[in-house]
This record gives structure tokens, C-alpha cells and sequence, in this order.
């Protein structure tokens, strides 16, 4: 018998955070531009004292200015997906929930779309403009949530079942609608559409979208980092949890709220991407066990690890082109997920 | 039983009328006096195409094959265009046929076009297949280059019937290249980015006719990709500093508006033309492999390089062949270059840092 | 050998010596279908008392209202009249926390979406003292260990849960019962899936724990012999409708047992005093 500790939980997040500190080196170091590691770390350096107007190598405004953001983009979005994906399959008792299950992901794509057709009308600023698509697509996501919310209610409550189906429902009334608007926009809008649909991190966004992001996904993982115990009782199933004292109306409500948030805030900066959110739950369960007081920061640390490698993958692997990190997950990502599932049939 | 017998007989030939009625319609065109002649080409696909003569009903699936039409001069025989067909005006009020990747067969089949003209990037070939069924003939341009679309463009005519309007318009195109050549003289050619989305960021590879038309016009793309639509990274234009930025819109505004906005950026903000406001907007003709596009052309190679066609008044050449004004486009004749903050003393390799 | 831990104020429950810890009064249910429909009662008023140290079994066929009647009792059904009191708390108006701190659920299979192994499986019981979010102190470790050796089932510790037998998960589930540390215990058809060794041993086991812990035990059933040989006090229902409630000796008459259970029995009295029930086939003289 041995119970979980504090001390073991930071053991284990702390050599995935030692891992993933190497994978952001080494994806700084890899790109369509080579670096030299001196050079990189000369420059970090002086990012890190907010010396960076000394920066004056040939390809330090290079780092600082496009591949830091890209792989601190890359960070957050795989711990969202991670942590959203572990929530989901817990609240839905449901093994190949991923975090697009409930329509987030098409209703983001739906607004973004919708913000695009509409731009030309609008004369917006120029800071803001830039931050239409991201704010469309989130307020696409919000709207999916609050819909697949009142679909999913049973007798005024979420029933984890008509849940699933009203999230199922909505993701591909949502995703015919999507269809039907890339055909009638036009060819270059539809190029940039589909790009975007595939998931990819090459989106340059303004210093503070950075920080909300991160402020985001800190506010929403902790809150559901506090029902983690909760999650593990859920796992058995709600009348269960509820007789050994979970609170299961409140627990589902709040996880639901804050997993389709850290969803919609993935998929506005960063497209759908795929596999993350699905299979990194399953990795690290695999590795460490199914107690979510472990698996949620695990996850959150595995996610960013793996969408930073696939990443650097599609930014450096047909350089200096690129390909959708999407594309990268989606090829890693099944074969694995069938490996997976045969070792746990055996 | 005769009177039974009579009854069944003569329903059945009603019937027999009646579903054969559409067939004999279909096949045979409204206006057939003589037994009609057949051409054999090969289109630029490859595919051996049964062209019949003469070329009376045109249907165009392709904004580019529209505007060849019209600068052939036989707009009068073109029956039907796609909703994208806008350019001329005139070419707005022709039936509709829908898309270029999704029209609509039945209404293509309801206009007994003689033959359909498609080009392989805008169309399917499932459409092709599919007129194929129908009797209905198509012929496929695939120029790669500017000087294919001259080639497409006396083709087209030759297989309408006017080869001698497609000569003078084929010439004419070559003619003011060839005078563009001229006035640009030695000048070296502009480092380009053709910008065709921005986030993320999508330009064109080296064989589309888009490419060449950029080296036509003293400019040379800084994308080297055998994709046609390549995904290119930040990393690497900021790397190669591209003079200017190169923008297909037909609103200027729009696109002054778009750099300011990527001027806010981090990862633009670092290229020298984003922060100097150095960019061209030429109209979307240069994304239609057709005659139009030597306007395109001239116009960029004023916007690029100004200093080869001081001398000579911006009235002087009509840059447009058509009479009625076609849709707001660039008005201006030199690119857009005010800085709006100090410039960047960067020394990055391949970068210029001076001012025009 | 009795563990004070796994009982809760033990003193408290000797100082009320024997007055009646649950009490349930009047209690109903019904509910619709169809909102246009007459709601369908389930359950219609039904009341009884249970102290400390007692097993009542709710007895009667299927769809006779017991599993409805173990709901409320446990709080996870509002009454649709009456009330269920708890050392004289109303059961329904308490948070889930503090009902899990005094009422334990045993349902028959538990199903596990990821395999946990079996001291996971029994520390589950412990969430409910403390803090949702903490990890598990070494009383709550002491405690499962010490319930799931009162259930005999210590060897099964490091056991996947989806391993083992029928039997030995039904012992590891009323072990994280007993780690809530409940007054109450409420089982749902127990021995639905166990083979007959199993069921006395279970049954047996309650029995003693009951006494040692001086838990009050409910029990839904429909088995008339265990129910006779265990209960100290049977509730008869059919249909939703409670029709007698008393020891098993008042209980176990021949034409209201046949009444209830649609079925010829014959009912004798063995050496204890604990009333037997023979099920008699159509072709017996």
C-alpha cells in the first residue's frame, strides 16, 4: 500500500518540467534558422534581464521576437488540451473523450470564420484588428459551451450521458455549418481557413495575449486541480461519488465550465489540434496511474512536451516551409493510440 | 380486350415520347442546321478533347477563362459564367452557374453550351468528368508562366474561331512585357514576399504563373517552393528581409490597414518591410492567368521600382484594354513607403536598410 | 477482535444505548413519466426505526419499492412526503460530504472506468473526512488497512480490482464502506452475485460488525432465508407498499409470505428460533 504524497507528486512533475526545459531547448535551438547554443543562451539571457535591445546576433530578434512566443504558444496549448482532455474523459466516464468531444472546437472554428467574412466591413484599430480571429473563434467557443451546457441538462442538471450525445450533436451540426461557409468563401480565405482548422502555432499574437493565456490556463487548471479527488471518486460512477460524498452536480458543473474554457482558449490562438488532448491523458495514466491529483499536472507538463516537439517537427522537417502541427499529431498521435489500446487489452 | 389492348399500346408510346424527348433535347443543340463538325485537340492537361465547330455557346467555370473570353472579343457567345466571374462588369449579368469547384451540372447541361472552358487550378476534374457524361465538352488551360497564358490565350481563340483576335491580343500582351523589359532595363529585381494569407502565412510556390509574373515585373519571389501554395515560415523571411511585401487586393485601404495591423506583432514587427510600411498592392487580376494581368504586372513594376518610369507621365500608357472601368484597384503609382517609426539599423544579412 | 477506529464516537453510540438511531417517517415516493400522466407511486408511506447494533431487512420481490426506499434513506432521493432522521438530523438536508461521513452505500458491482487496485479502491471511503483536495494521512491509511482486514479481505491489498472474484470485490467494497467510518450501513441486494459460501460469509461478517461497531445495518433483499436467519427486523413490502414491519418471527407467516411472494411456501421454525421458508413446487401434495 502506498498511498500518494505530496513529495512523490513533486518528484514526478519535476522531472517532466527537467524534460521539458531540454525540449525547449532544443527547440530553440532547431528551426528553418540554425542557432548556435552559445549564441542562444547569450541571447536568453539578455531576454531574461530585459537587456533585449542589446540583442544584435543575426538571429536573436529571430528567437525572441518568433520562436520564444511560438514555443511559449506551443506550452500553453498543450497543457490546456492535456488538462481539458483528462477533464472530460473523467467527467464523461468516457476513455476516448478528447476535448473537442463537446462542439468547443467547431463553434471556435465556426466564429472565427464568421469574424473573417466579416472584416473587411469592420474598421477596427490595428492592435485590435489583429485580435479579431482569436476573439471571434473564443466567443465561438463560449457559445458552444453555454448551448451544449442547456442541451446537456437532465431535470435541470448535467447528466453526463445526454452531455456527451448534445456535445456530439452540436459538434457536427457545428462542423456542417463550418462546411457549408468554406464553400462559398472565397479560394484564398479558404487556404487560410484550412491551414488554421489543421491546428498550427505559427500565429504571431501581441506580448499580453501571452500572459492572458497563461493567466487562463492558470486560473482554469486550478480550479480544476481542486476537484481532482473529486474526479477520482466520479470515476466510478455518480451515485457512487455522490454516497461516498462527492458533490457531483457542483464537481461536474465546474469541470465542464473550466475544461471547454481551457478548451476554447486552445483552439483560438492555435486551431484544433489534434490527438494531444486524448492521448497525453492516457501516456501519463499509463505511467503514473489514474489518480488525478498526479495526473492532471502530468498531463498538463506531458501535453506541453509533446506539442512543443511536434512543433518543431513541422517547422523544421520540409524547412522553410511548414507544416500544421496538426498534421504532426495526428500522424504520431493514432498510431500510438492503437499501440496503447492493444497493451491494455492484453 | 382491343380497347384494352389499344390503351396500353398508346400510354406506352406517350411514355416512350415523353423520356425521350429530354435525351433527343440534350443531344442535339437548339439551332443544329448542318451535320455538325468535330475538332480534336489535346488540352493543356493532356486530355484528348472532341471540340465541336463552330464554337457557338461558351460556358466559362473559371474567372480567368471570363475575362479571356472577353478580351477575344466573343463575350456574345458566352452563355453562362461562375458566381466568382466579376470582372468585366458585363461579365456579372451572364448566367450564373455557381462555383468553380461545385457548379451546377443541371444548369450547365440547361444552356447546350458547345464547349466549357475550365483551367486546372480553379476546377475539378470530377466536374470535367462529369460534363464528359454529358456530351458535354471541355477544354483545360494549366498555364505556369506568363508567357503560357499568352500561348492558352491564342489557343482559346484559335479553337473559338478567332485566331486572328487571339494573335492581336497574345501580341499586344508580349508587346508591353517586352516594353516593360526595356524600362526596367539592368535595374536588379526587388526582393519580394507575395503575401496571399498573412497569418499563418501563406504565399506562392515557383511554378505558378503568380511567380513569373513577379519576375516580369522586376521583382523576384524570396519563396522558393515546388508547392504551389507553400505554408512558408516567419523564420525564414525574417531571415531574408524581402524588400517589399507584395499584396492582391482590390482595396488598397484594406491592405494599408492589414500592415499597420501586422506592424503590432512581435514576429512581423521584426521584418524591415512591415516596420517601413514597404509593400505594393497590385489588383487580384495577377491571380487570373489571363490577359489582365499584364496590367498587374505594369502596375507592380511601377510600385517597385518608380525611378525606371519617372520620366514618362502616368496617363501616358492605358494600362487598361477595357472600356469600361473595371473594379477599384490600386490608384496609386509608387509603393507605399512612410515609415512610421525610426529605422532599424539591423545588420541582417540580406536586409536593406536604407530608404528609397 | 473489535478496531474502535472503524467506529465513530463509540462512546456517544453506547451513551444512547439503545435508542432508535434512524427513524423513517411516513416516506414516500412517486414519480412521472409523462407530465401529463398520474405520477406513479413507487413507494407509498412507509415507516420504521433501526438502533444501534441492528440489521433490518427491507424484504420483498422485484419492483416492490426497496431499492427506492435504500435511496432515500441514504439521501440520494427526496422523499415526496415524511422524512428520514439520523441521530435525529433529516438525512436529505445534509450536504453530500456529511452524509457520506454517516451513511456508507454497498451496491453490488462497482464499475471502474481505469483499474485501481484494492487499498486505492478502500482509501476512496476516507474522502469524505477532510478537505476534498489533501493527500491521505496515515490515520486514513490505518484506517483502510484495519477495514479491509476486519472483512478478511487483507491479503487482497495490492490486488487489481478487476481481478478478483465476485466475492472478494463485494468484501473489498463493504471494506471502503466501513473506512467512511458510517453509523449507518446500507446495502443493496448483497449477495445478488455471490456464490452461497460467499453470502453467509458476508452475512456473517455484517452480523459480527454490527455488534463490534455498533453500526445500524439496512438491508435490501429478496433472499427469505437470509433475511429470517440475520435480520433482527424484517420491513415486508409489495408493490411500493410496506406491508408489515417486525421481527422475523411476526413476519414470516405462511399466507402473507405466499401473498407477497406470488409462490407456495411452507414456513418452519428451527432450533433458534429463526424462521426457515421451504419454496414448494406445483407437484408437491
Amino acid at each position: 500500500m502506498r498511498p500518494l504524497t505530496l513529495r512523490r507528486l513533486l518528484l514526478q512533475c519535476l522531472l517532466l518540467t527537467v524534460i521539458l526545459f531540454l525540449v525547449v531547448v532544443g527547440a530553440l535551438k532547431f528551426g528553418a534558422v540554425p542557432v548556435s547554443l552559445y549564441a542562444l543562451a547569450r541571447d536568453l539571457l539578455r531576454v531574461i534581464l530585459g537587456q533585449s535591445s542589446q540583442i544584435s546576433s543575426d538571429y536573436g530578434l529571430i528567437i525572441e521576437n518568433i520562436r520564444l512566443p511560438r514555443i511559449i504558444l506551443g506550452i500553453i496549448v498543450g497543457a490546456s488540451l492535456s488538462v481539458a482532455g483528462t477533464s472530460f474523459q473523467a467527467l464523461l466516464r468516457n476513455p476516448l473523450a478528447d476535448p473537442y468531444v463537446l462542439g468547443v472546437s467547431s463553434g471556435a472554428a465556426l466564429g472565427a470564420i464568421l469574424g473573417l467574412i466579416a472584416e473587411p466591413h469592420l474598421a477596427l484599430p490595428p492592435a485590435f484588428a489583429a485580435l479579431l480571429t482569436p476573439l471571434c473563434a473564443f466567443l465561438g467557443a463560449t457559445a458552444t459551451i453555454a448551448a451544449v451546457y442547456f442541451l446537456g441538462r437532465r431535470e435541470g442538471q448535467i447528466d453526463s450521458t445526454t452531455l456527451l450525445l448534445g456535445g456530439v450533436i452540436t459538434a457536427s451540426f457545428l462542423s456542417a455549418l463550418i462546411m457549408f461557409l468554406m464553400t462559398i468563401v472565397t479560394s484564398s480565405n479558404t487556404r487560410g481557413m484550412a491551414f488554421w482548422l489543421m491546428g498550427n502555432l505559427s500565429t504571431s499574437f501581441q506580448k499580453s495575449v501571452y500572459w492572458f493565456l497563461a493567466a487562463g490556463f492558470a486560473v482554469a487548471s486550478g480550479i480544476i486541480y481542486t476537484t481532482a479527488n473529486d474526479l477520482n471518486l466520479l470515476l466510478a460512477g455518480e451515485k457512487e461519488a455522490m454516497h461516498l460524498g462527492v458533490d457531483v452536480r457542483r464537481v461536474q458543473l465546474v469541470v465542464y465550465i473550466a475544461a471547454s474554457f481551457l478548451t476554447g482558449l486552445a483552439v483560438s490562438v492555435s486551431g484544433a489540434v489534434g490527438y494531444v488532448g486524448l492521448i497525453v491523458p492516457h501516456i501519463m495514466r499509463f505511467i503514473f496511474g489514474s489518480d488525478h491529483r498526479t495526473l492532471l499536472p502530468t498531463a498538463a507538463l506531458g501535453g506541453a512536451i509533446a506539442v512543443v516537439i511536434a512543433d518543431t517537427v513541422a517547422r523544421t522537417v520540409v524547412a522553410p516551409n511548414e507544416i500544421a502541427v496538426g498534421a504532426v499529431t495526428a500522424i504520431v498521435g493514432a498510431p500510438l493510440f492503437i499501440y496503447l489500446l492493444r497493451r491494455r487489452l492484453t | 380486350m382491343s380497347l384494352r389492348l389499344r390503351s396500353v399500346a398508346s400510354t406506352a408510346v406517350v411514355a416512350f415520347f415523353c423520356a425521350a424527348a429530354p435525351l433527343c433535347a440534350q443531344s442535339a443543340p437548339p439551332d443544329s442546321g448542318a451535320a455538325p463538325a468535330f475538332r480534336e485537340v489535346v488540352d493543356e492537361t493532356g486530355r484528348a478533347v472532341r471540340i465541336p465547330q463552330p464554337v457557338k455557346r461558351i460556358v466559362s467555370l473559371a474567372p480567368s477563362m471570363t475575362e479571356t473570353v472577353y478580351a477575344l472579343g466573343v463575350q456574345d457567345r458566352l452563355v453562362g459564367d461562375t458566381d466568382f466571374c466579376d470582372y468585366p462588369p458585363d461579365a456579372q449579368t451572364k448566367t450564373k452557374v455557381g462555383g468553380g469547384i461545385n457548379p451546377s451540372l443541371e444548369k450547365i447541361a440547361s444552356l447546350h453550351p458547345d464547349l466549357v472552358l475550365v483551367t486546372k487550378a480553379f476546377n475539378l476534374p470530377e466536374t470535367v468528368h462529369s460534363l464528359e457524361g454529358l456530351g458535354i465538352s471541355s477544354y483545360a488551360t494549366d498555364p505556369h508562366t506568363v508567357n503560357d497564358i499568352i500561348t492558352s490565350t491564342k489557343r482559346v481563340a484559335d479553337l473559338l474561331g478567332v485566331p486572328d483576335a487571339g494573335t492581336t491580343v497574345g501580341d499586344d500582351m508580349q508587346r508591353r512585357l517586352n516594353q516593360l523589359q526595356h524600362q526596367l532595363g539592368a535595374l536588379p529585381p526587388r526582393q519580394v514576399l507575395f503575401v496571399v494569407w498573412t497569418q499563418p502565412l501563406i504565399s506562392v510556390g515557383r511554378s505558378t504563373f503568380i511567380a513569373d509574373a513577379l519576375l516580369h515585373a522586376g521583382a523576384v519571389s524570396i519563396v522558393d517552393s515546388s508547392q504551389d501554395w507553400p505554408h512558408v515560415s516567419l523564420e525564414e523571411v525574417a531571415r531574408l528581409q524581402p524588400e517589399y511585401l507584395v499584396f492582391a487586393d482590390s482595396h488598397s485601404e484594406t491592405v494599408s490597414a492589414q500592415v499597420d495591423t501586422l506592424a503590432t506583432l512581435p514576429a512581423w514587427r521584426i521584418l524591415n518591410a512591415v516596420a517601413n510600411r514597404r509593400f505594393a498592392v497590385i489588383s487580384d487580376a495577377v491571380n487570373r492567368p489571363a490577359p489582365r494581368i499584364v496590367s498587374a504586372i505594369e502596375d507592380l513594376a511601377r510600385q517597385l521600382h518608380p525611378e525606371a518610369f519617372a520620366d514618362k507621365p502616368s496617363d501616358a500608357k492605358d494600362k487598361e484594354k477595357q472600356t469600361s472601368p473595371g473594379p477599384a484597384k490600386s490608384s496609386r503609382n509608387f509603393a507605399h513607403d512612410m515609415p512610421s517609426q525610426p529605422l532599424e539599423t539591423h545588420a541582417l544579412a540580406g536586409g536593406c536598410t536604407c530608404a528609397l | 477482535m473489535s478496531s474502535p477506529a472503524l467506529a465513530r464516537n463509540p462512546s456517544e453510540a453506547s451513551r444512547l444505548g439503545n435508542e432508535p438511531r434512524l427513524g423513517v417517517e411516513q416516506v414516500s415516493y412517486a414519480y412521472s413519466a409523462n407530465p401529463a400522466q398520474a405520477p406513479l407511486f413507487t413507494l407509498e408511506a412507509t415507516s420504521f426505526q433501526a438502533r444501534p447494533g441492528e440489521i433490518v431487512a427491507v424484504l420483498g420481490p422485484n419492483a416492490s419499492g426497496k431499492s427506492t426506499l435504500l435511496q432515500i434513506i441514504a439521501g440520494a432521493l427526496p422523499p415526496l412526503s415524511g422524512r428520514v432522521l439520523l441521530n435525529g438530523f433529516v438525512v436529505h438536508s445534509l450536504s453530500p460530504r456529511t452524509r457520506a461521513q454517516r451513511i456508507a452505500m454497498v451496491q453490488q458491482e462497482s464499475r471502474l472506468l481505469f483499474p485501481a487496485r484494492a487499498w486505492e479502491f478502500v482509501l476512496q471511503g476516507r474522502h469524505a473526512h477532510g478537505r476534498s483536495l489533501r493527500f491521505e494521512s496515515s490515520d486514513d491509511v490505518l484506517i483502510a488497512k484495519n477495514a479491509l482486514t476486519q472483512v478478511g479481505a487483507a491479503e487482497l491489498s495490492d490486488r487489481w480490482m478487476d481481478q478478483i472474484s465476485g466475492g472478494e470485490k463485494q468484501r473489498v467494497i463493504l471494506a471502503r464502506a466501513l473506512s467512511q467510518q458510517p453509523l449507518l450501513l446500507l446495502l443493496d441486494e448483497p449477495t445478488l452475485h455471490l456464490d452461497i459460501a460467499a453470502q453467509v460469509g458476508l452475512l456473517d461478517a455484517l452480523r459480527r460488525l454490527a455488534a463490534e461497531n455498533r453500526y445500524t445495518v439496512v438491508i435490501v433483499t429478496h433472499e427469505l432465508n437470509l433475511a429470517a436467519e440475520y435480520a433482527d427486523q424484517v420491513v415486508l413490502m409489495q408493490r411500493g407498499r410496506c406491508l408489515r414491519v417486525g421481527p422475523p418471527a411476526s413476519i414470516y407467516q405462511r399466507e402473507l409470505l405466499e401473498q407477497v411472494f406470488q409462490t407456495p411456501l411452507s414456513v418452519e421454525f428451527s432450533s433458534n428460533g429463526r424462521p426457515r421458508v421451504t419454496v414448494l413446487s406445483g407437484n408437491q401434495p
